[in-house]
């Protein structure tokens, strides 16, 4: 038998079917007319006061539900509103106008907690102070929205005796006949353009992903892997370059060949499976929450192909009827800045339980001043929530009261671990790819 | 904060049943018939026109403050009236049709009163 013929069947790669659900998240026909953010505030608190007012009555159901005017001294109710966290060490743009610059530190802590923080509920009448050890601060961040059960005290402030969270959002059911495993492969942190980035590294992963490393066991197992996504900070350009000013001709390259390193792989990857590429904190987009897709120009090689999509971030899409929604980090990463967790996948469960992506936008996160809509709310709880640029490889299989499941991921960056994840689409289980070239 | 501050841009009225000018339009158009009985009839139309479309816009305006000032339809500033009717409309807040109807169809200031002064 010929060399060429032994063990020559071609193997195909499988396919799923996609949905880009990103539509909510484009700024298409939004004008910017001066507004301030008091508008997301108040579709915010809409929105997450009607899912709460169903959810009271299970709740309890004997209490009156007030307003924060409404509240009169003794008489016990539930009151639901918008909760505001009182931060002193909280950086403010005021802090250079303050006389007295004792309470703020000169070298900016990572984390801005105080243990006299309060928190303060807030709806369109007015606010009023929580008092009470059932909140604890610690766990909480500005903008999230939730009942409370207590009653008004002497002092003026609501002494809360339990609250109400929205919880998990109701679910649409996965499919569960699929027999056949498919894969969907998360990398994020690629940082193409620093000195932290291995080409051969991330070329070891290209290849792996398009099935030119190993033998035929290895490609079979590539073959399976129906979609890449790439979660964010794939470039990094130097912050000095966003001043604005003109950039001398000697430094043109240090703009573009990052650009073009990134393209070059792309290109690889597009030839080979579906890519979605989304923006980073430091990818050339737009500042704020949602970022916009990445522009087709900077890549010339990869928008040639149609399984190259550029999304937003966040990102919504479906594949196979399984429900994906991620980020490329900032929203876990100012919770991180702004409260206390025990790891960040709980960060995570907080924002589903929430039912808000960026529940800090915009207050310490930069967000659009939206009039008529508040995107980041979750109406429908998503499979698998995934977030990328964080330190370390983390999943867990959150459960919900309402037999929800979703599979939550914490994406490393790859520039500084070496690691991907594969998630298997047919069972929501999730395993880590390690590549290393240290010998 | 002072009412002196308010009242500069939110001039509040007393609600009055009996107006000065209802005296002085009959009085001008009683002259009139004395003086010119064939111009008379066109003389009183057109002042009590006058009168009273400057009167239907003052009430316009105060019906339209009080729904820039009705926070159950959220903030009123960085929004045009009717857009914030609609929004209103569209979250299901069933906003007034009155509202609604002299927003389409009379020239009324079409931002809130805070616009440009905050």
């Amino acid at each position: 038998m010929a060399d060429s013929e032994m063990g020559e069947a071609t193997l195909e790669r499988k396919l799923a079917v996609y949905r880009n659900l990103d539509e909510r998240f484009v700024i298409r026909e939004e004008k910017y007319k001066g507004q301030q953010f008091s508008h997301i505030y108040f579709m915010r608190l809409h929105h997450m006061r009607s899912q709460l007012q169903s959810l009271i009555p299970k709740w309890k159901p004997h209490l009156p539900v007030n307003t924060v005017l409404g509240l009169e001294e003794g008489k016990e109710c539930i009151i639901v509103g918008t909760l505001y966290k009182h931060m002193k060490l909280k950086p403010s743009i005021l802090d250079e106008y303050s006389k007295e610059r004792s309470a703020i530190p000169l070298v900016k802590p990572h984390n801005f907690m105080s243990t006299d923080d309060h928190l303060i509920l807030e709806d369109e009448s007015g606010r009023v102070k929580l008092a009470g050890p059932m909140l604890a601060p610690s766990a909480f961040v500005t903008g999230i929205v939730i009942a409370v059960h207590g009653k008004e005290t002497s002092e003026g402030d609501f002494f809360v005796e339990d609250f109400l969270e929205a919880g998990l959002a109701p679910q649409v059911d996965r499919p569960l006949d699929s027999r056949e495993d498919k894969f969907v492969a998360f990398v994020s942190g690629l940082s193409v353009g620093t000195n932290a980035f291995n080409p051969l590294q991330f070329q070891l992963l290209v290849d792996h992903v398009t099935g030119h490393l190993g033998d035929e066991n290895e490609q079979r197992i590539s073959s399976k892997i129906v979609q890449l996504v790439i979660a964010g900070n794939s470039m990094h350009i130097s912050h000095g370059f966003f001043s604005g000013q003109t950039v001398a001709p000697k430094d043109h390259a240090k703009l573009t060949e990052p650009i073009r390193e990134l393209d070059i792989f792309l290109t690889q990857l597009v030839a080979a499976l579906p890519v979605d590429i989304m923006p980073g904190c430091n990818d050339p987009a737009n500042y704020s929450l949602p970022q916009q897709p990445l522009h087709r120009c900077l890549f010339a090689g990869a928008s040639a192909y149609n399984t190259f999509v550029s999304c937003t971030n966040p990102h919504h899409f479906e594949l196979d009827n399984v429900q994906f929604v991620g980020t490329s980090g900032q929203n876990i990463d100012d919770l991180y800045k702004y409260s206390d967790a025990k790891d960040k996948i709980e960060f995570m469960e907080r924002t589903l339980r929430w039912r808000h992506l960026a529940p800090t936008a915009p207050n310490t996160l930069g967000c659009y001043p939206y009039v008529d809509k508040d995107p980041f709310l979750i109406e429908s709880c998503p499979h698998v929530y995934f977030v990328g640029n964080q330190e370390k490889y983390e999943t867990r299989l959150l459960q919900g009261p309402d037999k929800q499941l979703v599979r939550l991921i914490s994406i490393p960056r790859f520039c500084e671990t070496g690691v991907a994840v594969m998630l298997n689409l047919r069972n929501l289980e999730c395993h880590a790819l390690s590549f290393s070239t240290n010998l | 904060m002072s009412s002196s501050n308010i009242t500069s841009f939110f001039r509040q009225e007393k609600k009055t049943t009996k107006r000065k000018n209802d005296g002085g339009g009959v009085a001008i158009a009683k002259l009139c018939s004395k003086i010119r009985s064939d111009l008379a009839p066109l003389l009183v139309s057109s002042t009590d026109q006058l009168r009273s479309t400057k009167e239907s816009t003052k009430e316009a305006e105060e019906r339209l403050k009080e729904f820039d000032i009705d926070m159950r339809y959220g903030p009123s500033m960085g929004l045009t009236r009717i857009e914030r009717w609609d929004r209103a409309s569209a979250l299901g807040l069933c906003p007034p049709a009155d509202v609604e109807s002299l927003l389409l169809a009379t020239s009324t200031i079409s931002h809130c009163l805070w616009q440009g002064r905050v």
